[in-house]
């Protein structure tokens, strides 16, 4: 698997000058409190790897890559990988730059606040790939694209409809028995989730014909 | 001879193309030339060879059942396939320091060698690579982790004759080790009748013959004659036939044969493209 995240880093470092600009903007405007830069840097972790499977899909390297050893196997392996290392660092950047921002602006440091932030960003961006990359595997990056907007449209319609018909009070009932453990339960429900996604991924890719 | 590839009753159906009973063998320490007209079947039968369609039938590697033993295999098979490769973003270097980790005798050394001699600058992206020079590294990358079986499908198109002069050489040097073995399918029929031990020749789906190079060159042989000598040759006497405007054409499998039969005169030496004109537009 190593192989094929050395060949996905390779992807990304052509692209570094234009990941590091991007950076460096959004944490300018973070800065300046134009925008709430908490979700853009780790969202733009999951874009950075759609643009990998762009070059991926252009030169057939799927293709290819089955006929390397374990190639099926730890193509996809590697992208989950490759992705929440991507992830995690780039939530790990924009955490800094909370407490960077923080510090500069004096308003004390919050630790428990920006962690439990940061922690749902992580959980929102996870949302994006668990849904995504199956997507991706089955019917292609092109299609994947429009795929995004059906389930970014689909939670937003799903979460509004549920929110009429049902009373939320009931639900955030029913969940206090968790008020001290809520945070091992949404880590918990990510892995899960994302180890599903990726076990769903992988077989479509065990069973796909190139 | 001990057999490096075995495809037994190969069967993959599509929509608007089949293989059917695609069955030949690969020697040890031979190249074998698979040649046929586009669309014939030929890339299909390498993706199976590669299990990257599913198919019917059965195919041993090595001695090894191809879906069984994929890691096995794979780990000593050299590839270059038809505009399949890394993506064009990164450079020689990325794919040398990717590929030590994916294949347990990746050879670094080897790979600069090749890109060394190959003339490629191991800094520069694949994307500013012309045609010919991406083949080129396709190709160091095929041999540069030291494969039993090269499975190459058109290695050599897009390339000017000193470059597939130079590849050839590297696969004649290649196939000095007894151990290995080459399938090659090529347009180039030229570069087949230079390096190639055998000829296996598919047309619609179908193996019309899989034989040693020199049989086919040697006992074929193409008889020019005119209508009425045509017209007295019987059926069975020849394979394929085509008229022209000054006469006739006849695919004979036995030119020794036919000669004494017939007491002619013109029979010339059959080259691998009038083998395919002839077995694919000819009539029988």
């Amino acid at each position: 698997m190593i192989g094929f995240i050395k060949k996905d880093l390779a992807v990304i470092k052509s692209n570094f000058k234009l990941i590091a600009l991007l950076i460096v903007v959004y944490s300018i405007m973070g800065f300046s409190g134009e925008m709430d830069f908490s979700f853009i840097l780790p969202f733009m972790a999951v874009m950075i790897m759609m643009s990998s499977f762009s070059y991926d899909s252009y030169n057939k390297w799927d293709a290819y890559a089955v006929t390397l050893p374990d190639g099926r196997k730890n193509g996809v392996r590697s992208k989950y990988v490759t992705t929440l290392l991507f992830i995690l660092i780039m939530a790990i950047i924009t955490m800094i730059l909370s407490i960077g921002m923080a510090i500069t602006k004096g308003v004390g440091v919050n630790m428990e606040m920006i962690l439990l932030t940061h922690l749902g960003t992580i959980f929102g961006t996870l949302l994006v790939l668990i849904f995504l990359y199956p997507i991706i595997y089955k019917f292609g990056l092109e299609r994947a694209r429009v795929g995004i907007f059906i389930v970014v449209f689909g939670i937003v319609i799903i979460g509004g409809l549920v929110s009429k018909v049902v009373d939320l009070s009931n639900i955030f009932d029913f969940l206090s028995f968790l008020e001290n453990y809520w945070v091992i339960a949404i880590i918990l429900t990510a892995v899960i989730m994302t180890y599903t996604s990726y076990r769903i991924a992988l077989s479509i890719q065990m069973k796909k014909e190139f | 001879m001990q057999n490096i590839l075995e495809i037994k009753n190969l069967c993959k159906k599509y929509d608007n193309f089949e293989l059917k009973d695609v069955s030949f063998s690969l020697p040890k320490g031979a190249i074998m030339g698979f040649i046929g007209e586009n669309g014939a079947g030929k890339t299909t039968t390498i993706k199976a060879i590669l299990d990257i369609i599913k198919y019917q039938g059965e195919i041993t590697i090595f001695g090894l059942d191809n879906r069984q033993y994929d890691r096995e295999i794979k780990e000593d098979i050299g590839v270059v396939l038809d505009d399949m490769f890394f993506p064009e973003i990164i450079t020689p270097n990325d794919i040398s320091y990717s590929l030590m980790s994916i294949y347990k005798n990746w050879d670094s050394k080897l790979f600069n060698d090749y890109l060394k001699e190959f003339e490629l600058l191991p800094n520069k992206q694949i994307k500013t690579f012309s045609k010919g020079m991406r083949k080129k590294l396709e190709i160091a990358v095929a041999l540069s982790h030291h494969p039993k079986l090269l499975i190459l499908d058109e290695p050599t198109s897009g390339l000017d004759p000193i470059a597939r002069n130079e590849i050839i050489d590297i696969f004649q040097k290649y196939i000095e080790n007894e151990e290995c073995s080459i399938l090659l399918s090529s347009h180039i029929t030229t570069d087949l009748e230079h390096i190639a031990d055998y000829i296996t020749f598919i047309n619609n789906g179908q193996i019309l013959l899989s034989k040693t190079k020199d049989e086919l060159l040697d006992k074929y042989g193409i008889v020019k004659c005119s209508e009425k000598e045509f017209k007295n040759m019987a059926k069975g006497d020849y394979l394929k036939y085509r008229k022209n405007k000054y006469g006739y054409e006849v695919l004979v499998e036995d030119k020794r044969a036919f000669k004494k039969k017939y007491n002619s005169e013109v029979i010339d030496k059959m080259t691998l493209d009038d083998l395919m004109v002839l077995m694919i537009k000819g009539a029988e």
